[in-house]
């Protein structure tokens, strides 16, 4: 075997996971079907819009049933859905102890998920909530605004300097390779969640995001966790994301701040009438 | 900038023929022309400081000028480095009114001690004598009968309102920083963090305040506003283009996150102008019915940063808030104890 039939091998082996996971690209003997996107000014890939994920991963990144949801006034609207996963293989690969922290948070999620008290929600997590997120595109910036809690982050296209701290949302640096914008997200803290099962991770946490168009209104989004604290070998999760093409849409204030006040501070709350 | 482009060129030159047409007043001072976005838009990307010392309302001591001679913005100077040196707190408060009065400024919590001055930055001065630019006089014009009546009630909450004596029966008394729910768009507050970004696209401008890591969304696609039904906290924002000058009209405001204290009739209009490579001249008309008797406005310069903006995750990490609230708790049962023991 040479190694050009080898690399076919490969190719073929990435474009059909094993787990099912939606791949995005049509393949044809294993070419990923060429689209090219509309062009921004400066003749990159035009990623301008308002994109969602259409999907469960924010419950479960992996296949998961439907189940009961934790509050029962909330009857069937607050039930959680079932979902096929986006990682690939179906499997995140987690050392022993951290296979039983992730199993513990699972079971304890509604007082450990930083999302429940309107925290910051990290990279990727921002990405698959069910919120939709912006993105403003320029040459040497990319602004991606979420929804939920007024999140955002800067990519920069230009500029290679590390950051001097930890941070919920990562730091973003990124580059064109074809079609595809990849951004490279490091110095993360290790406060964040990948969803409401339990998956997170440490501080030495390294994201690589893929945005793929596919069409005009769909990316394919692909992202490589990677955290040898954490896993015993990079991961990865690809999901399609779905442009709001509604004609009037937009982003609508989520402050959820306020919205959990209650639940933080009730406590403290003055009692009057006793 | 290393790489220029024959394309690039070919658009420089086609929007200064553009910008030649412009309305008079849009363009750059002493025919200066803004650097061009790749859509041809004047470029206002970039991170941008406002850490101006001028206030907002013009001094009594300066009635009648607009403008400081060399020898009075020198003195000035002079004047407010010996309001710094004499202070331990971080000054938030009018510095320059201070300096005029040769006035020590008093503690913001004398008894715990307060942020000192290493959280603040360096301040930037020019010669003019306040932010406020319509009416001339430099005042916010009078508030209108209503409005008068209003505020002698307690139907609103600022930013800036609370301090270590204010209610706290629960957050909701407390002002809206320190519930890290905003610091109000748009941020007039300078010298605190008080940091912007502008990321731009041929239809949508980005607006970053670092200060809880508000983003605003402007479309400049024609786009109409929201209904009325939806209020927003930054209010809703709408963007068009004015030769090389960016005008935003807000609207939507939430009742309780309007600047100045106006009411949900509040309509900001902002106009950015880049005058040079390292200013851009943010003015903000403030127009409600409401409140004011006519609209007035401000003018902020923005200055060019070169870091960049960091992440302020404030509700992550508000420690402060349960201090606060379980202190005033532990003040009212020594209160309730007190008056107990006198009754027996």
């Amino acid at each position: 075997m040479n190694a050009r039939i080898l690399l076919c091998a490969a190719t073929l082996a990435a474009a059909v996971p094993a787990g099912g996971v939606w791949s995005g690209e049509q393949s044809i003997g294993g070419e990923p079907r060429a689209y090219r996107a509309p062009r921004a000014s400066d003749g990159k890939p035009n990623l301008n819009g308002i994109w969602q994920a259409v999907n469960s991963a924010n419950w479960d990144l992996l296949d998961h049933s439907a189940r009961p949801g934790p509050v029962i006034a909330l009857g069937a609207v607050g039930a959680i859905p079932g979902g096929l996963g986006v990682v690939e293989g179906n499997e995140i690969p987690y050392k022993p102890e951290a296979a039983a922290k992730k199993k513990e948070n699972g079971a304890d999620w509604l007082s450990r998920d930083p999302l429940v008290k309107c925290y910051l929600p990290g990279v990727p997590r921002a990405t698959y909530l069910p919120f939709p997120f912006q993105i403003v595109q320029s040459a040497e910036n990319i602004l991606i605004s979420y929804e939920f809690a007024n999140a955002s982050r800067t990519v920069d296209m230009k500029s290679r300097q590390q950051s001097p701290l930890d941070t919920w949302m990562g730091w973003s640096r990124g580059h064109w390779e074809g079609e595809t914008l990849v951004v490279d997200v490091t110095s993360f803290n290790d406060r964040t969640w990948f969803d409401s099962a339990g998956d997170f991770h440490s501080d030495a946490l390294h994201v690589v995001e893929r945005y793929t168009p596919t069409s005009p209104d769909h990316l394919l989004y692909e992202a490589t966790i990677e955290d040898p604290n954490v896993f015993t070998r990079p991961w990865k999760i690809r999901m399609p994301l779905y442009r709001r093409i509604e004609p009037r849409a937009e982003l609508v204030e989520f402050k959820c701040v306020e919205f959990v006040e209650e639940l933080m501070y009730g406590h403290l709350r003055k009692r009057t009438g006793n | 900038m290393r790489h220029v482009s024959t394309a690039a060129i070919v658009l420089i030159l086609v929007a200064q023929s553009l910008s030649a047409q412009a309305p008079s007043g849009t363009a750059g001072r002493q025919g200066w022309t803004a650097p061009r976005a790749a859509d041809g838009h004047a470029d206002l990307s970039g991170v941008w400081a406002n850490n101006s010392v001028t206030p907002l309302e013009r001094p009594q001591q300066w009635a009648g000028k607009d403008r400081l001679t060399d020898a009075e913005l020198e003195q000035l100077k002079r004047d407010i480095s010996q309001v710094y040196d004499e202070g331990g707190d971080a000054i938030f408060q009018n510095v320059v009114q201070a300096a005029l009065e040769k006035r020590k400024l008093a503690s913001y919590d004398p008894t715990t001690g307060n942020y000192n001055q290493f959280w603040m930055v360096d301040r930037d001065i020019d010669h003019r004598t306040a932010l406020i630019t319509d009416p001339p006089d430099g005042h916010i014009p009078p508030l209108t009968e209503e409005a008068q009546k209003r505020r002698g009630g307690r139907a609103f909450q600022a930013v800036t309102e609370g301090g270590p004596a204010g209610r706290a029966d629960g957050p909701e008394d407390r002002p809206l920083g320190e519930r890290c729910i905003t610091f109000g768009a748009p941020r007039t507050g300078a010298g605190y963090n008080s940091y912007f970004q502008i990321v731009q696209s041929p239809t949508t401008v980005g607006i970053l305040q670092e200060t809880i890591h508000d983003v605003r969304i402007v479309p400049i696609d024609g786009k109409a506003h929201l209904t009325p039904n939806v209020r927003q906290w930054l209010g809703d924002s709408r963007g068009h283009w004015e030769g090389d000058t960016l005008v935003v009209e807000s609207t939507n405001y939430a009742s309780r996150s309007i600047p100045f204290r106006a009411t949900e009739q509040l309509k900001t209009i902002e106009r950015f102008t880049r005058v040079s490579p390292d200013y851009i001249n943010w003015e903000i008309t403030f127009d409600d019915p409401a409140t004011w008797t006519r609209p007035w406005t401000m003018m902020i310069r923005l200055k060019k940063e070169p870091k960049e903006l960091y992440e302020y995750a404030c509700h992550e990490s508000n420690y402060s808030m349960p201090g606060i609230l379980a202190g005033a708790r532990v003040k009212e049962k020594a209160a309730a104890q007190k008056s107990n023991q006198s009754a027996k």
